[in-house]
């Protein structure tokens, strides 16, 4: 087991646990995530099929729709959103959904980003990922079995 | 942030539970992004005006602030709706998502919107100049609106739109700032011959922009300064949903922007690329989805037809009847619509077999068709979860096989 510190800028403040999901491709939650069941719905995108529910979400920037926002505050209503984004520059758009999730439903989705190394380097599907975005910390915990599954 | 006295208050609650809402999430969003201060917006076009976007987590914030008494601060036109206000019921809407875009339409109007139901308000409702500032949310009317007239938006959220224009405010970041308009990748366009360039050109222009800048600004050379608005809508529609472009700078047709020194503020931009046919072509094969599939419905209005581009489908329909087994949707704003029909172009279209649909979003209408053909470079990108084959190429084309032309 590994583990490795990347500091990082914060977005919103919170701290979160989490399996990581990680793409390199820029996303459009909109068009991209049905917040009823989490799913990556966007046959165009390379997480077609996984699901965001619970997860350290990991992805360089928002793209596309200003819906994005509605669609994460509506996925927190549904219970499945992430459970923590981390980007390389966060969208407003992203920002105001995990805005909107604490205000209307009390839901913390910290986000950090500008991170000192690039996490889409380093981390990888399935590591076990800690988001301090109080301290502007990743944690990146590795183990043999979640390292082998990317 | 440094808030005004009333700004205070409202965040403290004085003003009721609405305005605390609305001004809370609008501070936590300008300390975010390093906003000093609200400014004043002259109007807002809220993107979450469709059920099927802000899902029952907006409705209830949007009626929570009717109730709370709130009205819109300033002038206030609403995207597209879940449904066709006239004609849901033979769209196949199910009937509980059209008493939820009523609700919110309900709601909406008593709060004094505008009820444009449109995704290009600039063509028909919002009034906009240059050098203002305003707080628009779609994707597509934000770019436009930053680079065709030279108003000043950043792209607002679903809801944060809501918030902006109940209080007639948005936190000053972004591309409100002098210094975050300035142009970053210089786009150099080489042996394009633009007398034969369609508005989908146009569009396949600024996706393949968009994908390469990313969410830098772009400054484009090259473009005919008599490229139509219709045209420059459709590459802003691109380069917004190829990347997060908000803002290009078009030399000779963005007001600000008359040539590269003006784009990027004297400063030499970080890249250069040149785009020839070929850029174009790669992009062009990108967008279509197993190219050759014979098309069962036609989409054209994304975003929503001008009354020009509505004639210009009449006019290719040539007095012709859609061939068996195909569908021809043309997406269109009430305004439009209300124009072109007083031209008879309505009349001919439907005389063809095309339905022209008001108010709202191909998103929204069900289609059980496999293989669609469209001349938006949006709507090709985005639809895949709804197509299993994906046609793009210009309206005439899209018309010529609706009709039963070979294609």
């Amino acid at each position: 087991m590994t583990k490795i510190t990347i500091r990082c800028n914060t977005v919103l403040k919170g701290i979160a646990e989490g399996e990581a999901l990680v793409t390199r491709q820029p996303i459009c939650l909109y068009d991209s995530l049905d917040p009823k069941s989490g799913l990556i719905i966007n046959k165009r995108h390379e997480l077609h099929g996984e699901n965001v529910a619970g997860k350290v979400l990991v992805f360089p920037y928002g793209i596309g729709s200003s819906s994005s926002s509605a669609t994460i505050l509506e996925a927190s209503r549904c219970r499945k959103a992430p459970k923590a984004i981390i980007n390389l520059k966060t969208e407003p758009i992203i920002a105001a959904g995990s805005i909107l999730s604490e205000k209307l439903y009390g839901k913390i989705i910290p986000i950090v980003d500008k991170p000192e190394t690039n996490p889409i380097e380093v981390i990888k599907k399935g590591n076990l990922v800690k988001v301090d975005a109080n301290a502007g910390l990743i944690e990146v915990i590795k183990t043999e079995k979640n390292s082998a599954k990317s | 942030m440094i808030l005004t006295k009333k700004e205070e208050a409202m965040l403290k609650g004085e003003y009721g539970e609405g305005p605390e809402i609305a001004m809370s999430v609008l501070t936590k969003l300008g300390d975010v992004y390093g906003a000093d201060r609200m400014i004043d917006v002259e109007n807002v076009h809220i993107d979450g005006s469709a059920y099927g976007w802000i899902n029952d987590a907006g409705l209830d914030l949007v009626e929570r602030f009717c109730r709370s008494g709130m009205t819109f601060e300033v002038p206030t036109t609403l995207n597209p709706a879940s449904i066709d206000f006239d004609q849901w019921n033979e769209l196949r809407i199910d009937s509980s998502v059209a008493e939820k875009q009523f609700r919110l339409a309900t709601a909406f109007k008593k709060m004094g919107a505008i009820p444009t139901w449109t995704c290009a308000p600039y063509q028909y409702g919002a009034n906009l100049k240059y050098g203002q500032n305003v707080a628009w949310g779609e994707s597509n009317a934000v770019a436009f609106a930053n680079t065709v007239i030279g108003a000043r938006t950043e792209k607002l959220g679903d809801l944060a739109d809501v918030c902006a224009a109940t209080v007639g405010k948005y936190p000053k970041f972004g591309l409100y700032r002098d210094e975050n308009r300035q142009g970053q990748i210089l786009f150099e366009l080489d042996d394009l011959d633009f007398r034969t360039f369609t508005s989908t050109d146009y569009g396949i222009l600024g996706f393949f922009i968009g994908t390469i800048a990313g969410n830098r600004v772009p400054v484009v050379t090259g473009v005919p300064k008599n490229a139509t608005l219709d045209q420059l809508k459709s590459y802003c529609t691109a380069a917004a949903i190829g990347g997060a472009v908000s803002l290009s700078h078009i030399c000779g047709v963005t007001p600000e922007a008359q040539d590269i020194t003006d784009a990027c503020a004297g400063v030499n931009p970080e890249e250069k690329i040149s785009v020839g046919i070929g850029e174009l072509d790669d992009t062009r094969d990108k967008l279509n989805i197993l190219q050759g599939g014979r098309a069962e419905v036609v989409c054209l209005g994304c975003p929503h037809c001008s009354v020009e581009e509505l004639a210009s489908v009449a006019q290719s329909i040539k007095c012709r009847k859609l061939q068996k087994g195909v569908r021809l949707f043309v997406f269109t704003s009430r305004m439009a619509k209300a124009l072109a029909r007083e031209m008879g172009v309505i009349g001919a279209i439907e005389a063809g077999g095309g339905k022209v649909i008001a108010d709202t979003c191909w998103n929204f209408i069900p289609m059980e068709d496999s293989v669609l053909m469209t001349d938006s470079v949006k709507m090709a990108w985005t639809s895949s979860q709804k197509f299993s084959k994906i046609i793009l190429d210009s309206m005439e084309k899209c018309v010529e096989v609706a009709v039963g032309a070979k294609s």
